[in-house]
């Protein structure tokens, strides 16, 4: 009966407009939510380095090759890249100044032998596993990360030589080991494959073993620096690109691309969250401005229910329970769409070949919750403030 | 609950005099079950008599206590349990809502507290000869019908005391006869007192007290 004296004879226009933009902008909030997520996850666990994670180096022109311009970086030179605002964190590349040969050590497949370049980087840079990331001498093996160029040129040879090719799994399974050497002393030490990149082009080794190598078998050659491990924050990816065209730097252009591709999609999403919760926002406060009017325009109503004997959290309940139900309308519907435009636009991106995850994110989801929760919170001092005052 | 009175004036009242006999800046008490005349003439005080004791307005000097707790001290939870157990009122602007029909309006205060059966609700309105009005909103009856309605609401709730702003002044005296019956046989059900603010009218009712403005 409260129930139909409060809403049976309201004009509903501005409830339902109010209704139609909250639904929008939940629409669009858990959307762009979503899509920002899935952006930012997208060519993840492709590569053994981290997210944004990319080896920069100097580009070798006519001139440092003729020796007359430097290609390692000095000590100032890494610390104003480290400080630039695009920066999340950077290291050197530790080289082997020490000499090293890969050959296979296995029965099941032919004999190969190779001199190899190897460099460390911190486990923080690469998603391989801490615990198998690890080396002291005395060890079983070294573990290894090999460059997935290495492995098809071992597979052409082997094509050529009529043996069969191997896989990545595989890979993983055959013996190999190293051979350490200066121009005094050789040693050995067995090697063993945790992964496999597209971006570096030596074999990586834990800096534990480079260290151990540059000390047990130094070479008169010093150690330079001349590639960098930099993780770029993200969405800065065209920051990132211009001081590198200032600074003659170059990267890999494959995980610059996914990048900067990253980093536009992430920034238009960006700005579609920040749409979203305007609209949100706005229709939110079209839905209070009814919810005002309707206890205004009821005030003799609510006056005269207090005055028979109803306590005011018995009419602030009647009132917050159809204003929960006008928000799960709206909270459902937004979620319904979404997920049906969340069918069609994975399709698209399947069929453009952009394959991300198919599940619903849960910070999309509870976007929708929070927006509820807060809408009913504001609608319930709203309402409390209105009725106590009508006395 | 007895109601006490101690030197009350309603602020806006205060500016004029009152006789000797006026409640206004006196010290009394209503005993439940007191059936109480308020006698004045208009312009006395009578509505904000029964608005100040209905929580309504707390524009006064003075005090007024339900037993030994001051009014102004109640919290609107506590105004809402007071009205709907032991405090009625028939508003002399009848405060019906006239869209709801008249059972409507009767099951709205009668549900609060389940008093009432339908179909004592209608014997009600039948002793009052306007049983024929059950399903007819509230916003197209007489003012003589509303009243009557407004009565048969204040009288759907347990109370202790029942205060009536000239409850009768569209009523005519065989209707208000009848409708006075209902309201002392009630009283005396729930061994309960009223108060009936009139100009001057007692309609040949035998109360305990004559009080004036």
């Amino acid at each position: 009966m409260v129930k139909k004296i409060l809403f049976s004879y309201q004009n509903k226009t501005q409830l339902i407009i109010a209704m139609i933009g909250s639904f929008l902008g939940f629409t669009f909030l858990v959307t762009s939510i979503h899509y920002l997520i899935r952006v930012n996850e997208f060519g993840e666990g492709e590569d053994i380095l981290g997210n944004n994670t990319m080896i920069i180096q100097k580009e070798v022109n006519n001139y440092s090759s003729m020796k007359m311009t430097k290609t390692d970086f000095s000590q100032r030179e890494i610390e104003s890249i480290r400080n630039e605002s695009f920066t999340e964190s950077l290291q050197p590349i530790l080289s082997n100044s020490f000499g090293v040969s890969l050959q296979t050590d296995s029965e099941l497949v032919p004999y190969f032998r190779s001199d190899v370049f190897v460099q460390s980087v911190d486990n923080e840079f690469t998603k391989i596993d801490a615990a198998a990331w690890k080396w002291e001498p005395g060890d079983e093996f070294v573990p290894i990360v090999l460059p997935r160029d290495f492995l098809v040129m071992l597979n052409t040879f082997a094509s050529a030589k009529g043996i069969p090719q191997v896989s990545d799994d595989l890979a993983k399974t055959i013996g190999f080991k190293f051979t350490l050497y200066n121009d005094e002393k050789k040693d050995w030490e067995k090697v063993k494959i945790v992964g496999f990149t597209n971006e570096v082009s030596a074999i990586l080794v834990p800096a534990s073993f480079m260290e151990y190598g540059n000390a047990t078998f130094p070479t008169s050659v010093p150690a330079k620096t001349t590639q960098l491990m930099l993780t770029v924050k993200e969405g800065r990816f065209g920051e990132f690109e211009n001081y590198l065209e200032k600074r003659s730097l170059e990267s890999k252009e494959n995980s610059m691309i996914v990048g900067k591709l990253k980093s536009v999609a992430g920034t238009l999403f960006s700005i579609l969250i920040g749409i979203s919760v305007i609209t949100v926002f706005l229709a939110g406060l079209v839905l209070i401005q009814y919810a005002q009017l309707l206890i205004s325009r009821n005030e003799y109503e609510i006056r005269t229910l207090l005055r028979q004997g109803y306590a005011p959290n018995h009419i602030i309940r009647t009132i917050i329970l159809y204003f929960i139900k006008v928000f799960a309308i709206i909270a459902g519907a937004s979620l319904l769409v979404f997920g049906v435009a969340k069918f069609f636009i994975d399709e698209l991106l399947v069929q453009g070949g952009i394959h991300i995850a198919s599940g619903y994110t849960l910070l999309s989801i509870l976007s929708v919750v929070i927006a509820f929760g807060i809408y009913t919170v504001v609608n319930y001092f709203n309402a409390k403030k209105g009725i106590l005052k009508s006395r | 609950m007895n109601i006490h009175f101690d030197k009350v004036i309603p602020i806006p009242l205060s500016g004029i005099s009152h006789s000797a006999q006026s409640i206004w800046g006196s010290s009394f008490s209503l005993n439940k079950g007191e059936k109480v005349m308020l006698n004045a003439s208009s312009g006395k005080g009578k509505t904000t008599f029964t608005h100040t004791l209905a929580g309504i307005r707390n524009d006064f000097n003075g005090k007024i206590r339900f037993d030994e707790k001051e009014i102004t001290s109640f919290s609107p939870t506590a105004w809402a349990d007071l009205r709907k157990n032991k405090i009625s009122f028939v508003f002399q602007d009848l405060q019906l809502f006239p869209q709801l029909t008249v059972e409507e309006n009767l099951q709205l205060k009668n549900q609060l507290t389940d008093t009432f059966s339908a179909k004592t609700l209608k014997e009600m309105l039948k002793a009052l000869e306007i049983e024929d009005k059950w399903k007819v909103p509230c916003g197209i009856l007489s003012m003589g019908q509303q009243q009557r309605v407004a009565i048969i609401r204040a009288l759907s709730q347990p109370f202790d005391w029942l205060i009536m702003d000239e409850p009768f002044s569209h009523l005519d005296e065989e209707n208000t006869q009848r409708s006075l019956q209902l309201i002392d046989e009630r009283a005396n059900q729930l061994n309960a007192g009223f108060v009936l603010t009139t100009l001057g009218e007692d309609h040949s009712f035998n109360f305990n007290r004559t009080l004036n403005l």
